[in-house]
């Protein structure tokens, strides 16, 4: 499952960031690392991108991005 | 500059130091939304400088200010999240600490946000330079009800931590004198050194030594464990910076057994390492309240990016941006272009006539370089204006909104969310909206926005239009400039698929975006901000405009004194020029030699057109105002600017109602250039000669927007070669198609 499947109100724990190189660094720097909980608040009115909370802020991007992020659905 | 030799003289004489002259230069570093423009402006205000980091488009602020006696530099580095190399704001912001070596960093850490921001805080202390954080935003942090132990985080990082309240200018004072402190005895103000995991701590230190031994030289001119550690990562930036090779075997057994026994890339390894120890002292130093109370972002947030309301707010917000920017900066431009052409113009031509100046001289001085000057001024208010706007929005938090509402659109033609402001924008005038690219971080998309920007059409345009239009086609005149900006939009739709897959070849940059809490904006770096760019497209892009207003000046009016239009420079380039045009229906010497002209704004175009066409009346020899007539007349039309400009802003919201004025005069002179075209054009090639207008080359303003945006004319180069082709075709397939049909 990843973090694009997710519903907004839904939270996930992230299991593996497929993503690699500049991309993969970007979403580290962001916050966004294996073994954290990030919930997804939103989806923008078009439908993409989405908004999540990660570390205590808000982050949007786009779904193309949350599907090569692996999470394990959290209650 | 460098911090031995401070250290040295220092010693030397604790007194009377001659290096307590030269300048403390102190980089400021931070994340983006952690308030370090607003702490730089407070304490730097009007002495800030803004300029471009050498060979890039990423804005550069210093401020040179004594403090006690000191002198000190600031130099604002570009907000990031980290000193990784993907972003042009990390590589300038890097290569400034590791290369130019400060005397000292602030880094600027937002008090809300503690452990994203202390990740960079972690990846600054490791540069071997003193850091003093300003623990920012902390009134907000306060009302959150977080309780940050400071002196626990000072022991833990080695570092001063001093609370600093930017938009309230408190604890500005206590870290300027944490700066001269550090500064007078930086020895004991090196950051401490926090401990990765042990693999890390004993192959770091091997590197080390390595290094050492093997390249003394690189030992000397980087900080050691940074370095190491970046070799490590095996950063390329760095790699290629010294020339070494990712397969130097002594990095790469210690890469590949770091590899085997972590088993993932180094590079996340380190990042997940940093990320551990800003999330450790967090827990040690923040205490939070047990329950979290709704804020108030969240509220605005629900309502804003809703599903059903998000677009229509969004919609709205857009409206009221682009009204306020015009309207209310149109009466003021109004009121400057009539100050120029009127009483500054009789002012200079009495003077040039009563010291019997030559014809020519009155003319060149009058119709070349007064009305040039008056040409650049005009756009001073509304730069003025969209910056203001501009920078409210992104101040404000909802510019990241206004990303995250249109994204999807803007993607699907490969521009980012934010690319929609600057693209509304160029329906008032291509000239703010080239500027305002600056809201875009990547080059890229900046880029790409910059380029469909003049698609737009511009206010510019209209006049031509309407001419035209009220000629041809009177009863359908809506719906004929409605298709224009239509077309407009279609062309920059299909050019930005183009583009997409050929100048802008491969992988689209990512779209990860924090969307920060909504925030007042601090009124004093509003105001900074849109006067630094107001001043800076007038001294800059002024000297440009005014040359170029000039050159045409004399393309029209030489050889001195031709009687007729046909024999000026301008005239013999129309005639050059009109067999290309043939194919498109208008191929006239009077038409190209109007589009010509039109390079200094196309509505001039139809001036000029007039001016070919309908040989002016003599003129009528009107009674001078006297000076004091002169000056209570630029009192008052002052005065009616300012009302006009605040009605405005009320009709925007529907209240006053706007009336526009225009003399008979003037439109008399309309309907006989209309007269003229009728017999000139068919409806056809008007239609083909609109959509000609609308999409050939960009005005020598926009060129020099571009310019200065850029820092090169590489884009503008493009932007001339694509619209021309494109006016080109489209004009020659409304032209052929029409006849092919039967419209001819």
């Amino acid at each position: 499952m990843n973090l694009s499947m997710l519903k907004p109100g839904e939270a996930g724990k992230i299991t593996s960031i497929s993503a690699i190189g500049p991309l993969k660094r970007r979403l580290m720097d962001m916050g966004v690392l294996v073994g954290e909980i990030v919930k997804v608040e939103k989806v923008a009115p078009l439908g993409d991108p989405i908004e999540v909370t990660i570390k205590n802020y808000n982050l949007s991007l786009r779904k193309k991005e949350a599907e090569g992020i692996e999470v394990e659905v959290v209650k | 500059m460098s911090l031995e030799l401070k250290i040295q003289s220092l010693k030397l004489n604790e007194g009377e130091n001659p290096v307590r002259k030269k300048a403390i230069i102190v980089a400021v570093a931070g994340n983006p939304n952690s308030g370090k423009s607003t702490l730089i402006n407070a304490i730097a205000g009007t002495r800030l400088q803004v300029g471009n980091w050498p060979g890039v488009t990423v804005e550069k602020k210093t401020a040179v200010f004594e403090y006690e006696g000191r002198k000190i530099k600031l130099v604002d580095l570009p907000g990031t999240y980290s000193l990784s190399p993907y972003t042009q704001e990390e590589i300038i912001a890097r290569d400034y600490l590791v290369h130019e070596k400060p005397d000292v960093i602030i880094d600027v850490v937002d008090a809300t946000n503690l452990e994203r921001n202390l990740y960079l805080t972690i990846q600054l202390l490791e540069l071997g330079i003193p850091v003093v954080i300003a623990l920012n935003i902390y009134d907000e942090a306060m009302k959150k009800g977080y309780k940050i132990d400071i002196k626990a985080m000072e022991k833990m990082l080695g570092v001063r931590v001093i609370p600093t309240i930017a938009t309230k200018k408190s604890g500005l004072k206590e870290l300027l004198k944490a700066i001269t402190e550090i500064v007078d005895n930086p020895a004991i103000h090196i950051p401490k050194r926090l401990h990765y995991e042990e693999d890390f701590e004993l192959a770091a230190a091997s590197v080390e030594s390595y290094i050492k031994t093997t390249y003394p030289h690189l030992a000397e001119k980087y900080p050691l464990r940074w370095f190491s550690f970046k070799l490590l990562e095996g950063d390329q930036h760095v790699l290629q910076e010294i020339n070494l090779s990712e397969n130097e075997t002594f990095i790469k057994d210690i890469r590949e057994h770091l590899k085997r026994s972590h088993g993932d890339d180094i590079e996340s390894l380190m990042a997940d390492e940093r990320y551990a120890q800003a999330s450790g002292l967090t827990h040690e130093v923040l205490k939070k309240p047990e329950t979290r109370k709704i804020e108030m972002t969240e509220k605005i947030d629900r309502i804003v990016l809703n599903r059903f309301f998000g677009i229509p707010i969004f919609l709205a917000a857009m409206w009221l941006v682009f009204k306020l920017t015009f309207d209310v900066s149109g009466p003021f431009a109004d009121w400057l272009d009539a100050m120029i052409t009127g009483p500054f113009k009789r002012w200079a031509e009495t003077i040039l006539g009563f010291i019997h100046a030559p014809e020519w001289t009155v003319s060149l001085a009058t119709d070349g370089i007064i009305a040039g000057v008056g040409f650049v001024i005009v756009f001073v208010p509304v730069i003025f204006a969209m910056m203001f706007f501009i920078t409210f929005l992104e101040g404000s938090g909802y510019m990241a909104r206004a990303a995250f509402v249109m994204d999807r659109l803007m993607h699907a033609i490969g521009l980012h969310g934010k690319s929609f402001i600057p693209m509304l924008l160029g329906f008032g005038c291509n000239v703010p909206a080239i500027y305002a690219t600056r809201v875009l971080e990547n080059p890229r998309d900046k880029a790409l926005t910059a380029l469909l920007i003049p698609l737009m059409s511009c206010g510019a345009r209209l006049p031509v239009y309407v001419v035209f239009v009220g000629a041809f086609f009177p009863h359908n005149a809506g719906t004929v400039i409605w298709s224009l900006y239509v077309m407009g939009i279609s062309l920059a739709i299909l050019m930005g698929v183009i583009f997409k897959k050929t100048l802008f070849k491969g992988e689209a940059p990512v779209f990860i975006m924090e969307l920060p809490p909504y925030r007042m904006p601090y009124f004093r770096s509003l105001m900074i901000h849109t006067w630094e760019k107001g001043k800076h497209f007038l001294i800059k892009a002024g000297t440009y405009i005014l040359a170029v207003s000039i050159i045409v000046w004399f393309l029209l009016n030489l050889p001195w004194g031709v009687e007729n239009k046909r024999d000026s420079y301008l005239g013999k380039m129309g005639q050059v020029i009109a067999p290309v045009l043939e194919p498109l229906g208008f191929g006239k010497w009077e038409a190209a030699s109007s589009l010509v002209a039109g390079l200094i704004a196309k509505e001039i175009v139809v001036g000029t057109m007039g001016e070919i066409y309908v040989p002016k009346l003599e003129d009528k020899k009107e009674e001078k105002p006297s000076l004091t007539e002169d000056l209570k007349e630029i009192g008052t039309s002052l005065v009616s600017a300012a009302k006009d400009s605040i009605a405005n802003i009320f009709s925007t919201f529907g209240i006053a109602s706007l009336s526009s004025e225009e003399s008979p005069e003037m439109k008399e002179e309309r309907e006989s250039l209309r007269n003229v075209i009728r017999k000139q054009f068919t409806p056809l090639t008007a239609y083909a000669f609109m959509s000609f207008v609308l999409l050939y080359m960009p005005c020598v303003v926009a060129a020099i927007a571009l310019r200065q945006e850029f820092g090169t004319w590489k884009w503008y180069g493009i932007a001339f070669v694509y619209q021309m082709a494109l006016a080109w075709i489209v004009a020659f397939m409304i032209y052929q198609g029409g006849k092919i049909i039967g419209l001819g």
